[in-house]
């Protein structure tokens, strides 16, 4: 108790005056409507569980909660390794560094409307770059990787990664920073090479930052679907859909805002649990310096 | 070698950037063209009026016909508030669940991540009538406010990077008597600029981009944001993809200096580094 | 004398404070509209309508679709509608049912004149029958769907241009000539044709096989056998004659593109396209419209095709129910300029699009009056409450009915299968909207 009683309170009363202001309220409502009907322009009318009832039968709920499940499984992992391997590329003090951190932070920032048309353009069999390419490799057939229903999903995922890499090295840049250099130079005395100091020094004491990145791309790839609109718009039938999409379209095309609620709670209870998972295996894998 | 391990590292910069660049300057090159050009089986990435004084057009007619330097200025208010005071409130709680002890707090700790994963999509409406009932409606305080004191994000973050600081550090400022502010203020921040900067330029960023909010909340057209702006580019029937990528341009230049601002933050908080060239 | 004297003071008087009571109460309508894009012609109209309305004030807020239906649905929920608003059929049925909308029947039986407009598109927005209910909105444009051609490619095939008497053979006799494919392992250079599952797409083919998709009362997916007809020509097309492309094939390009940019010899959608093909397409790019054939089963009189209508609809707890269809019929009427509309759009007032403006005789495709000669007719729809979920439309344009299609066109399943899917997937969805049969 070095810091007493009160200090902790204090330090996060902003936070907790926001936390019941804004956001405890509009959840719980959120719960109550997902217990109901409502298309938002009249009022909501009771009905129980029938919504998750719908939710458990609807053969296209489970279609797309395996798209979720395929998409986090695989988007995951990739934007951590595409991050750590940027953020360690531009962690250096090489001239004109900043510029090479800029451009690998541009697939963020830029308007994903122009993302989306660019790599439909790339990717498209009729009029697309890649198709042409391996077309002069001899290589005919070349599958339709946003519309056939094999490839939709993972070609989305590729391009998510593709657009959100630059974000986690940021933060994976900001991790990496704060590891003194000390602990290097002691492994470099030790006559360490690259791939030993990366695999015993710089891992491990990244540990912390890499846990909060692996929450947040988890919970981000449950949330993101502004490219899925700008490329697939779920398609074809479906195929591409995950989660977050399709809470979107129930929420705000088909004004079904009770299902979408429940959608978006029973996908809350998934990602609570395998965050609170994370959460008691953490003290397995991450370590702090002391 | 040193200088040919040198060059391979420019190199494999350099093919990674290339990746990384197309669609932007795909972005830029199309502000330069004209509706009829967007269009086109074999794209060119050179736009007919380049270099000719028809070139600026778009972007004339985006700044003065659809005046949107004022949406620009509305979100660079928005996102500069709500992100400094992201900074303030997420600093401090991250400080506290990162180095404090308190009754509570990890219940409270996985509040603010649920609060994460709620998707908006479904709170919005009732988040508006508690707007409404504030008196907020139509003022940026919808935008600015909750941002600004619940930021599970930065809170996290911060949180992450406290804990990574070594006791060695904090046992040696009590020793030396300082209260509980200063070892925050004094000890901790200062070691932390990475982290502010990471933090603020995705602040910013997420501010800057939201629509939902700003669609619901904003009805004054000289309060309206740059992402609404955008939006006047699309119709029912169509969208004008000249000016939507001119006023996109536009509305990604603010993202890009704040990212260069944050910059040196990175340089000089750089303790060591993995590889060395 | 002196009495006319008196009554002439007692009516200035009365006149006097009339216009001062006027003057002083200056009325503030709010308008939502949906097409930024339009937004500059709409203010410049409106500028004129409160020239003629001094007391009218109108505050007028243009937003995109996406923007636009969670922004008035969150002002409905609060009580805050505007009091005057855009409506879409997909939405009507939802906001009628919910009494949302105002009755504006008697005030369209008092004040219109209903020569002037063209009548059968009014039923859309009538509710809760189509036929015999009350007015909940009123259009101010519609659409209808017409074959587009290209008019270089038939003259270089040395085919003549489709003509009213055009069969499905006919059709597919034209198709086959103007297909282009060189190497059968890549995708063909040229498509005679092209669809997918979009309702433009099927549904006017449907309905030009005097084909149903839905039972009598519009409460139950119900395909009929000259449905099935109409979709199994479609899908041959693709799967055995090759003439048009499979979904797979054009995914990623924006499907209105491909006609103008010379991919696809014909298309058939919305007559507002014209617009978007004279602005995506080459200064000498030439094309016509025609009639979407008559398919093989059609029973004569029976051949219609849907009307797709935008209306504008008063909120029903407006305070200003006169100024606002006031403002409303100015918005519908001839006052309206031609540019206000897509070339293909056509404005509910006859007198406007019987205008030389309108028809615009000059420019490809110089038979605009098609479009009028289907506006004649009676109007076939397949909405219904919870329409976005069973059809599958824009963002959603990837499942329901569109997306089942969808794979009958990349060769995934045959129509047979998808029909099944549709009837199953979509009654699941409408008994949510009717329990009752």
């Amino acid at each position: 108790m070095r810091y007493g009683r009160v200090a902790p309170w204090l330090f996060v009363l902003p936070t907790i005056v926001g936390l019941a202001l804004f956001r405890i309220g509009p959840i719980v409502a959120a719960f109550l409507v997902s217990f109901t009907r409502w298309n938002v322009i009249s009022s909501p009318q009771w009905q129980g569980l029938a919504n998750y009832r719908e939710l458990m039968s609807s053969e296209i709920f489970w279609r797309v909660l395996k798209n979720t499940v395929v998409f986090s499984v695989t988007y995951v992992p990739g934007v951590m390794v595409c991050g750590l391997f940027l953020a360690i590329l531009v962690n250096t003090k090489l001239k004109g560094i900043t510029f090479f951190r800029g451009l690998y932070y541009l697939p963020v920032i830029t308007s994903t409307v122009a993302i989306g048309v660019v790599w439909s353009w790339i990717l498209s069999p009729r009029f697309g770059a890649l198709p042409r390419i391996l077309n002069n490799l001899g290589v005919m057939n070349v599958p339709s990787f946003l519309g056939d229903s094999r490839y939709a999903l993972l070609t989305l995922v590729v391009v998510y990664i593709w657009k959100m890499s630059g974000y986690h090295m940021i933060l994976f840049l900001a991790g990496l920073q704060n590891i003194p250099e000390v602990y290097y130079e002691a492994a470099k005395i030790d006559g360490a090479t690259p791939w030993q100091l990366l695999r015993h020094v710089t891992l491990p004491l990244l540990s912390t930052t890499t846990f909060f990145i692996m929450i947040i791309a988890l919970i981000q790839s449950l949330q993101t679907f502004d490219l899925t609109f700008a490329m697939t718009e779920g398609g074809p039938n479906n195929a591409s859909a995950t989660l977050s999409f399709f809470t979107y379209v129930n929420a705000f095309v088909h004004f079904r805002m009770g299902y979408a609620a429940s959608m978006a709670f029973v996908l809350f209870l998934i990602v609570g649990s395998i965050t609170l998972a994370n959460f008691w295996a953490r003290k397995y894998w991450v370590s702090t310096l002391d | 070698m040193r200088v040919a391990r040198k060059a391979l590292l420019y190199l494999l910069l350099c093919l990674v950037g290339l990746s990384t660049v197309f669609p932007f300057l795909w972005m830029v090159s199309t502000s330069f063209k004209t509706m009829n050009e967007v269009f086109s089986i074999r794209p060119n990435f050179i736009p007919r009026n380049l270099f000719t004084d028809k070139m600026w057009d778009n972007y004339q007619t985006i700044l003065v016909k659809h005046n949107f330097l004022r949406y620009v200025q509305n979100s660079l208010f928005v996102a500069t508030t709500a992100a400094f005071g992201q900074l303030v409130a997420c600093s401090l709680s991250g400080f506290a669940f990162a180095r404090m002890k308190f009754a509570g707090k990890e219940i409270l700790f996985g509040m603010l991540l649920a609060t994460l994963m709620i998707p908006v999509e479904v709170t919005i409406i009732p988040e508006y009538l508690i707007m409404l009932k504030l008196g907020w409606y139509n003022t940026f305080l919808p935008l600015i406010v909750p941002s600004m004191l619940v930021g599970s994000f930065g809170t996290f973050l911060f949180r992450s990077f406290f804990e990574n600081i070594p006791t060695t550090l904090e046992d040696a400022a009590f020793i030396d008597g300082v209260n509980s502010w200063q070892m925050f203020y004094k000890i901790f921040l200062p070691n932390a600029k990475p982290a502010i900067a990471s933090l603020f330029i995705i602040a910013f960023m997420n501010n800057w981009n939201d629509l939902l909010r700003p669609v619901i909340y904003l009805d004054s057209e000289h309060l309206w944001t740059a992402t609404m702006g955008l939006m006047q580019f699309k119709g029912n029937y169509g969208t004008q993809w000249h000016l939507l990528l001119t006023g996109s341009v536009i509305s990604v230049i603010p993202l890009i200096a704040v990212y260069i601002a944050m910059q040196r933050y990175f340089v000089e908080g750089m303790l060591g580094s993995g590889m060395k060239g | 004398m002196k009495r006319v004297s008196l009554m002439i003071l007692v009516v200035l008087l009365v006149a006097t404070l009339a216009a001062v009571a006027g003057a002083q109460e200056t009325i503030t309508l709010r308008y939502f509209m949906w097409d930024p894009i339009f937004a500059d012609m709409e203010r410049a109209l409106i500028d004129e309508f409160e020239a003629q309305n001094p007391h009218i004030k109108v505050e007028m807020t243009a937003m995109d679709p996406s923007s636009y239906w969670p922004r008035i649905s969150a002002m409905a929920t609060a009580g805050e509608l505007p009091d005057v608003f855009n409506m879409s059929t997909g939405y009507f049925e939802q906001w009628a049912q919910d009494g949302l909308l105002l009755n504006i029947q008697e005030l369209v039986n008092r004040d219109l004149n209903i020569e002037d407009y063209f009548v059968e598109v009014f039923s859309e927005n009538r509710y809760p029958d189509k036929q015999t209910g009350d007015m909940y909105a009123i259009p101010y444009a519609w659409v209808t769907p017409v074959l587009f051609y290209n008019k270089d490619m038939f003259d270089e095939a040395g085919l003549s241009y489709p003509s009213d008497d055009w069969t499905w053979d006919d059709f597919l006799e034209a198709a086959k000539k103007l297909t282009i494919q060189s190497d059968p392992r890549l995708p063909a250079e040229r498509y005679g044709f092209f669809w997918y599952g979009r309702y433009a797409h099927v549904e006017p083919w449907v309905y030009a096989n005097s084909g149903r998709i839905l039972n009598e009362e519009k409460t139950r997916i119900q395909f009929d056998e000259r449905a099935r007809e109409a979709l199994q020509f479609l899908s041959d097309l693709t799967n055995v004659h090759k003439v048009s492309p499979p979904y797979k094939e054009i995914v990623g390009i924006s499907q209105d593109d491909l006609f103008p940019l010379r991919q696809v010899a014909m298309w058939v959608d919305g007559s507002w396209n014209i617009e978007n093909i004279r602005q995506k397409a080459d200064p000498d790019f030439r094309f016509g419209i025609a009639r979407v054939p008559k398919g093989p089963s059609a029973i004569p009189g029976d051949d219609t095709t849907y009307f797709w209508p935008d209306a504008i609809a008063i909120s029903a707890t407006t305070q200003h129910k006169e100024a606002a269809w006031e403002l409303v019929k100015f918005l519908i009427g001839e006052n309206r300029p031609i540019e206000s509309y897509m070339a293909g759009k056509v404005p509910i007032h006859k007198g406007l699009a019987h205008s030389e403006e309108w028809l615009q005789a000059g420019k490809d495709p110089d038979n605009m009056q098609l479009i009028l000669e289907q506006g004649e007719g009676t109007g076939r729809t397949t909405f219904t409450l919870g329409w976005s979920e069973w059809r599958g439309y824009a963002a959603t344009g990837s499942s329901g009915m569109n997306g089942e299609l969808d794979k009958v066109s990349n060769g995934e399943q045959s129509v047979d299968e998808a029909i099944k899917a549709i009837t199953e997937y979509g009654n699941s969805v409408l008994t949510r909207y009717y329990p009752e049969e």
